[in-house]
């Protein structure tokens, strides 16, 4: 929060770029890399539209699709998490740890049990479930935590521990109770499921993510004042409740979004804008939208290797992302966090 | 020696009642002492409940569970609840002098508990056609069925004889079977669809890749340029929606040539008498022109 604005502003858009390069990168390394082992030649080939068949549908089809959805989903999960964390001023905070992402996930397993339709109508209805249980769970950790105005640290973090338990539990009497076969792939799905997306789905997913990003990243800084505490915030023009609600309603969309289109991934929306933090310092106005560029580079890397690790079997891309996530955070933690002061 | 002899006489003479009793081997070695033919059986295992029936031994079974819903009149014997956890106060309930269960579906605290509780736990888990066929002549000689049993095992056997027949010395189309669609998984090595598929004909892309029925990469499976596929119907994904994700990859030989098809999964996936029903079904889709009325006469 240092500097003057045009100097932080060029500083913030080398950052981006360098970002922006990093995810062009793991982008393209993942266009080529895959289990059908489509020679590089033939992947320019079908990208300029001079080779059909299989390749192309391995190339167009299932990659580029999958790799869009892995950008938008690392994207959203780490601006929630770093919205949620601005909000509650609380590392600690992050969709899964509110509980909000099993609201979502509750939501979705309850349209799914109710079956919508197909397509386009399918998924809007899972989406909307998704960002209806959302919206209770975090309503229900709020309403929990909140003493006269405030909303201490720990009755926070213990509320949304709780409240994600319960829905954790929902989910599960669902499972217990209703037909394996109508549920099969559930298991998999609660462990990030980033498969082949159809482009209606995926077209849904943009359009959700996009608002969501809309509704937090114009408010980094308010969000900076907010730090400073609600009192402070309020003197300094920032609408408190408004800028609350505004940021609590789009990290919301952003994990329902995530969690109706690929399943409940945990870790990105906690490690990525902690490793911002440490990295960059604890300004907003960089952390959100690094956070959108780095999410995305991190979740896609992730995918890439969980699709090619074992192949042609798969892993679930939660196992990846905590599995080579918890290492460098560890390390960052332990390199870095005396001078981050954390 | 003649002391290991002596002590085993003895300890004849002292229980009494193993003479009449009945050991057997169950399907996974293990061995099982049975009072006597059992009059009052449990089934835990789906395919179990569908061998009872089929062999006419069903007067002999007192319970089921939630998942036996073959037969139709499966349904009308008292269920214990679902595979993983089946109610032990309902199995007591029951009075059974026999439990049926499966390695591969139930629980082994559940066959600990029962073993407990001194209820006797016969062991099936069939991974393969022949495994099946063993399973009836098992359920048959448990249930004083043996013959009738030795009659639905030699007519299935005739039945898979006569697929071979029709499919032998025809091209092996590739084939790509869909357990589940999103995401993909897949029969692999060792399962049975991944047999189903070559005795009809069939040459599985995913033949290879793991054990059992993993997870499977979609690219891997098309990139293999399957000519035929085959998505099993559960009650959530027989809906036409599965098939039109597939249809848009026109590219694939098996959606453009329309080999795009919908098999009932519960004639494959449960491994009991109908899946030579399952069988025939895979051999009429992988090899139509083997089935059709001039191949008859």
């Amino acid at each position: 929060m240092s500097g003057s604005p045009s100097a932080s502003g060029a500083r913030l858009a080398v950052l981006l770029a360098a970002l922006g390069l990093v995810v062009a990168v793991v982008a393209v390394g993942a266009l080529f890399l895959g289990s059908a082992r489509v020679p590089p030649g033939d992947v320019l080939a079908v990208l300029t539209g001079r080779v059909r068949g299989v390749d192309q549908v391995v190339v167009l089809s299932l990659r580029l699709p999958r790799i869009l959805a892995a950008l938008l989903a690392g994207g959203a999960l780490a601006v929630a998490g770093a919205g949620f964390q601005a909000l509650t001023r609380n590392p600690l905070a992050e969709p899964s740890v509110l509980g909000v992402s099993s609201g979502a996930a509750f939501g979705v397993i309850v349209a799914q049990v109710f079956g919508l339709g197909g397509g386009l109508v399918e998924a809007v209805g899972i989406a909307a479930c998704a960002f209806a249980g959302a919206l209770v769970a975090g309503v229900a950790v709020y309403a929990i935590a909140s003493r006269g105005g405030g909303l201490p640290v720990h009755t926070l973090l213990l509320a949304g521990v709780i409240v994600g338990i319960f829905f954790s539990s929902a989910i599960t009497v669902l499972i217990s109770v209703l037909d394996f076969d109508r549920l099969g792939g559930v298991v998999h799905w609660l462990l990030g499921n980033l498969g082949p997306i159809a482009p209606a789905s995926l077209a849904v997913f943009a359009a959700l993510t996009v608002v969501g990003l809309w509704l937090v990243v114009g408010q980094a800084r308010p969000l900076n004042l907010l730090a400073l505490g609600e009192e402070s915030a309020q003197q300094l023009g920032v609408d408190a409740e408004r800028l609350k609600r505004r940021v609590f309603a789009g990290a919301a969309l952003l994990t329902s979004a995530v969690v109706a289109f690929v399943g409940p991934i945990g870790f990105v929306g906690l490690i990525v804008p902690q490793v911002i933090r440490m990295l960059l310092g604890p300004d907003n106005r960089v952390v959100i939208p690094a956070a959108v560029l780095g999410g995305g580079a991190f979740l896609l890397l992730a995918d890439t290797i969980a699709r090619n690790v074992v192949a042609p079997a798969e892993l679930s891309v939660g196992v990846i992302t905590a599995f080579c996530g918890a290492p460098f955070f560890i390390y960052l933690l332990r390199a870095r966090a005396p001078e981050a002061g954390l | 020696m003649i002391r290991l002899a002596a002590v085993l006489t003895l300890a004849g003479l002292l229980l009494p009642q193993a003479a009449t009793a009945l050991t057997v081997t169950d399907q996974t070695g293990r061995r099982v002492v049975l009072p006597g033919l059992p009059a009052r059986i449990v089934s835990l295992v789906p395919s179990v409940t569908e061998t009872v029936f089929t062999i006419g031994a069903q007067d002999r079974l007192v319970g089921v569970t939630d998942f036996c819903d073959y037969p139709p009149a499966a349904r009308q014997k008292p269920s214990i609840g679902g595979m993983i956890s089946p109610s032990l106060e309902g199995i007591v309930t029951l009075r059974p002098d026999l439990v049926v269960a499966t390695p591969a579906g139930n629980r082994h605290e559940t066959f600990d508990q029962l073993g407990r509780l001194k209820i006797p736990v016969y062991l099936v888990n069939p991974v393969s056609v022949q495994d099946v066929l063993d399973l009836i002549g098992r359920v048959g000689r448990l249930t004083d069925r043996a013959e009738a049993a030795d009659r639905v095992a030699a007519a299935l056997r005739e039945r898979i004889q006569a697929v071979s027949a029709r499919v032998a010395g025809r091209p092996r189309p590739r084939v790509l079977y869909v357990l589940w669609p999103d995401p993909l998984i897949v029969p692999a090595r060792g399962a049975l669809v991944s047999e189903l598929i070559t005795l009809a004909g069939g040459d599985s892309v995913t033949a290879d890749g793991g054990q059992g029925y993993p997870r499977y990469s979609m690219e891997a499976a098309l990139a293999r340029n399957p000519e035929v596929i085959l998505i099993a119907s559960h009650d959530a994904t027989g809906s036409p929606l599965v098939r039109s994700k597939w249809e848009r990859f026109t590219q694939v030989p098996a959606v453009s040539a329309g080999r795009l098809h919908t098999v009932d999964g519960n004639l494959m996936h449960r491994y009991g008498p109908r899946i030579v029903d399952g069988l025939e079904v895979l051999a009429r889709l992988i090899h139509p022109e083997a089935f059709d009325k001039a191949a008859v006469r």
